[in-house]
């Protein structure tokens, strides 16, 4: 068969594309450790969020050296809890939950995106870098105050961190 | 650019089979494939890995 000369260019710059694109994500993966949402929390049930011992108190927790937990409850329309605060340069881990409807949690600019769903519970690992104050928005229409329905995530240094913590809780 | 098939057609009788050497395409997929090229690596390398809070469990 003859095969020609145009062709086996193109057919060779197809795979060179492909093993790019192959190449591309794995070295996301591997070197910068791009993960993708997990669904790996078991189910909740969403009308007792309040004896639930995570989402009862929606809260940011150390839970080791240099990480955090931040367990978020959305709603119709907006975050608990209100900012979420947490230290730079951690490794934080978003627990989020909704109490009614489907929302989204986006932190604005970021690629700290999941969809919220009743029942579930949205697990995030995200690295933090230097402080900085993020809108956290809801980007799945949940109803009549979607528009309104927004949060704040703030990065702080660590020391504003521990005298928030320290000197009572603040959600 | 400037050549089409109709030029070529005549002048092209050494490889025998490849009188039909579609130099425009050629030159406008190559042109394409750059942009692809270079708008993956803007997307992913520059906008995607290079934001804040980079989703790692
Ligand atoms: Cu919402």
């Amino acid at each position: 068969m003859h095969i020609h000369a145009y062709e086996k260019l193109w057919l060779a710059a197809s795979i060179l594309l492909i093993l790019l694109l192959i190449g591309s994500v794995t070295y996301g993966a591997v070197g910068p450790g791009v993960a993708m949402v997990s669904d790996s929390e078991p189910p909740i049930d969403a009308q007792a969020l309040d004896e639930d011992d995570r989402f009862s108190e929606p809260r940011v927790e150390q839970v080791g050296d240099n990480e955090y937990v931040a367990y978020v409850v959305a709603y119709q329309f907006g975050f608990e809890p209100s900012p979420i605060v947490v230290p730079e340069n951690s490794t934080v881990t978003f627990y989020v939950t909704s109490r009614d409807v489907i929302h989204g949690f986006e932190v604005a600019g970021t690629n700290a995106n999941t969809m919220v769903v009743p029942g579930e519970v949205s697990k995030i690992t995200v690295k933090t870098d230097d402080r900085q104050e993020y809108g956290l928005i809801c980007n799945e229409y949940c109803g009549a105050g979607h528009h309104v329905m927004e949060g704040k995530v703030n990065v702080v240094s660590q020391a504003e961190f521990d005298e928030r913590n320290s000197g009572g809780d603040d959600a | 650019m400037g050549q089409n098939q109709a030029a070529h057609a005549s002048s092209d009788d050494v490889s025998g089979e490849e009188e039909f050497d579609p130099i425009g395409t050629l030159t406008l997929i190559a042109i394409y494939f750059v942009i692809l090229l270079l708008a993956w690596v803007y997307i992913y390398y520059i906008e995607f890995l290079g934001r804040d809070l980079v989703v790692v469990g």
